[in-house]
């Protein structure tokens, strides 16, 4: 059976501290999370902010990708070369998609350093990545529920909690969670996830709402400045801001432009009209 | 202690064929030297060869050997396994008498068929799921004995369609025959009627076959008790025979579009008209442009068919993607109509592209960075397949949400 790819934010899988693996050989091993995720494979959302290359050959790759919650560390191991230079060749900052298994480093009993191995990596749209944040969001508001009904109950088996409904990976994780993990603190997660949520709702509001203007604004800007090679992109934040635009939404908006195919970069650093 | 003698004379008579005075005699001897009761009892019994009695299946327990037992099979299937290294066949099933129904394995041939009464020697019992299985060896007697005999009646397992897997017995269901067909089958020289076709509940479709006329009609909503479950080209296939109990129901049954999670598609090993929703997260490398032969229709490889040799080969657009729901994957194959809907693009435009840059592989590159992190709604049936459980396409659509409304759902069911 192939391995379910969880989707889960980086502040619950980076809280985990324990690990099962059962003694057949070549068995799986398994991250369990405080909230009962039982993490083999997972499928990573965000925003790509840093690669760096590692070891002496320089061909591993080490990336952060920022969540709502936190930064998941990803690395491409030499034997994944496209997966390195797909990284590489990633612009920074961009909305990333990666599939990997999950790498344990534990240097010493009780320390442990989670990151994830790469199996597949691509640049992805800004409404992939709003639909992650809904999918990680939905499957941890189930995996709270789980495990407060487990922590209800005298004697939490996987069984009774698949007697609840909950599916059998949801049920033996919360399971395993709730022996090795005292008292977990559920409202953190909750407020967690509530802060996940309203990144969608709330602050990307506005900047929806006034979108099509501030882009029609950026659009002439670039048009009035540009020259045959284009015009500097520090110039157009500038006269942007100018123009009263704040300047996170500026780069969200050439962004956005260049999502569209309205504008392109016929140099790095330079926004030329299309 | 007199009270001890007594009941240790009892146990011993259960296993030995001696009469009473003897045993009592040999019993007092062995207690007069000294001897321990447990140890005088066991030493009693071996001097008289153990004569172990016929037991019923509920008074089996695990890890017990030499047992003696007649049963009903009430179910067998035969199997390959590898044991050290040599394949070898193996038959599993259920047997049952008035008390119990018990799983079982023998690991040779004894000619067994369903609805045989059997008289079984030296079985030796172990622990599966929590209760005793029989294991009958090499050095286990088996022997048809010519009279029948009752079978307990345990309540039926009440079941949604979606959750029968192959393996079950004893299952309840209900459904609406959505298509039933009668064909004649020849099993071991015999013609016999049977009835197969689809049944269908709120929560999914199964097919079935009913060895046994019910007069069943599509349209018909029935109950059906004491049904079976095996497998059938990779799915779940429902079966019940003159032993179930089917009835007519008054009762309505809205056939839906419910999203079936995939860990339950991948439990199942697959099934028919299933609904399923998740993000494509890999697109496989034999995706793209293919060209099959215009005989045959099997895809060609450099111009030549393995079957009808060198053709001019014809296009066809295919994909075939990993599909994860974060409970189970599967792999989709998408057709060129349903592969060009979700493009966006025709396969002459990207026959086209591929003449341009003069390779093929630009077009699967173009459907990798098209699909893959896009959630994708699929309808479908399983096809047998080895590895992944893999599904062929008989609609699909990328799924659009309104992230805000349910961004805003979801923070109201956190307060709630």
């Amino acid at each position: 059976m192939r391995e379910p790819a969880w989707r889960i934010f980086a502040a619950e899988y980076n809280d985990a501290t324990h690990v099962i693996q059962s003694k057949e050989e070549k068995a799986p091993k398994y991250v369990i999370t405080p909230l009962g995720a039982k993490v083999n494979r997972l499928f990573i959302v965000g925003v790509l902010t840093d690669v760096e290359e590692i070891g002496a050959e320089g061909i591993r790759r080490r990336a952060r990708i920022s969540d709502p919650t936190g930064i998941h560390v990803v690395y491409a191991e030499a034997f994944e070369p496209e997966i390195a230079s797909i990284l590489a060749d990633m612009e920074i900052p961009s909305y990333i998609a990666v599939v990997g298994k999950t790498r344990i480093y534990e240097p010493e009993e009780g320390v442990l350093y989670l990151s994830a191995r790469a199996e597949m990596a691509k640049e992805i749209s800004i409404e992939e990545r709003n639909y992650w944040i809904i999918e990680a969001s939905r499957n941890m508001l189930i995996r709270i529920n789980a495990m407060r009904d487990a922590m209800n109950m005298s004697n939490p088996t996987a069984k009774q909690l698949r007697g609840l409904g909950y599916p059998p990976i949801i049920a033996e994780g919360v399971a395993e969670a709730i022996k090795v993990y005292k008292d977990v603190d559920l409202q953190h997660y909750e407020i967690m996830l509530r802060e996940a949520l309203s990144f969608i709702t709330s602050s990307r509001k506005e900047i929806k709402k006034n979108h099509e203007q501030e882009e029609e604004k950026v659009l002439k800007i670039i048009e009035s400045l540009q020259s045959e090679d284009g015009a500097a992109w520090e110039a157009v934040i500038e006269e942007a801001i100018k123009e009263g635009i704040e300047k996170s939404v500026v780069e969200e908006v050439i962004v956005s432009l260049m999502e569209k195919g309205l504008i392109y970069e016929p140099q790095l650093g330079k926004l030329k009209v299309v | 202690m007199e009270i001890d003698i007594e009941e240790a004379i009892d146990e011993i008579l259960e296993s030995v064929d001696v009469d009473r005075e003897t045993v009592e005699k040999d019993l007092r001897k062995f207690l007069d030297y000294g001897v321990p009761l447990e140890h005088a009892k066991q030493a009693v019994i071996n001097k008289y060869g153990s004569v172990v009695k016929e037991k019923k299946l509920k008074d089996i327990k695990v890890n017990e050997r030499n047992i003696i037992t007649v049963a009903k099979v009430i179910a067998i299937d035969e199997r390959e396994v590898e044991v050290r290294g040599e394949k070898r066949k193996i038959y599993r099933g259920l047997l049952g008498d008035e008390t119990a129904i018990l799983p079982f394995t023998a690991w040779k041939d004894f000619g067994l068929q369903k609805g045989d009464v059997i008289k079984i020697r030296n079985a030796s019992s172990s622990e599966w799921e929590g209760q005793p299985r029989l294991s009958l060896s090499e050095w286990s007697e088996v022997e048809k004995v010519d009279y029948d005999i009752d079978l307990i009646k345990r309540a039926p397992r009440k079941c949604n369609l979606i959750d029968l897997r192959p393996g079950l017995s004893n299952v309840e269901v209900r459904g609406k025959i959505i298509y039933i067909e009668e064909r004649i089958v020849n099993i071991g020289g015999e013609e016999r009627k049977v009835f197969s076709g689809i049944i269908a509940d709120e929560t999914g479709k199964v097919r079935f076959t009913a060895w046994h006329d019910f007069g069943l009609k599509e349209g018909d909503v029935i109950r059906i008790k004491g049904g079976y479950v095996r497998k059938w080209r990779g799915a779940p296939q429902l079966i019940f025979d003159e032993n179930s109990e089917v009835e007519k129901i008054a009762e309505e049954i809205v056939v839906q579009e419910t999203i079936v999670p995939l860990y339950k598609i991948v439990e199942a090993g697959g099934g028919i008209d299933l609904y399923m929703q998740g993000i494509i997260l890999d697109v496989r490398k034999d995706s793209g442009i293919i060209f099959r032969c215009p005989k045959c229709n099997r895809r060609i490889r450099n111009g030549v068919c393995e079957e009808d040799g060198e053709v001019e080969g014809t296009p066809d657009l295919r994909i075939r993607a990993l599909l994860d729901d974060g409970t189970g994957a599967v792999d989709v194959i998408f057709n060129r109509q349903i592969s060009e809907k979700l493009l966006g693009k025709n396969m002459e435009e990207y026959l086209d592209i591929a003449k341009e840059a003069m390779d093929y592989s630009i077009v699967y590159e173009e459907i990798f960075d098209k699909l893959v992190a896009k959630p994708v709604k699929v309808k479908g049936d399983s096809m047998p397949s080895d590895f992944i459980v893999t599904i062929f396409a008989k609609d699909a659509e990328i799924v659009k949400i309104d992230e805000k409304k349910e961004a805003e759902e979801l923070l109201m069911q956190l307060e709630g």
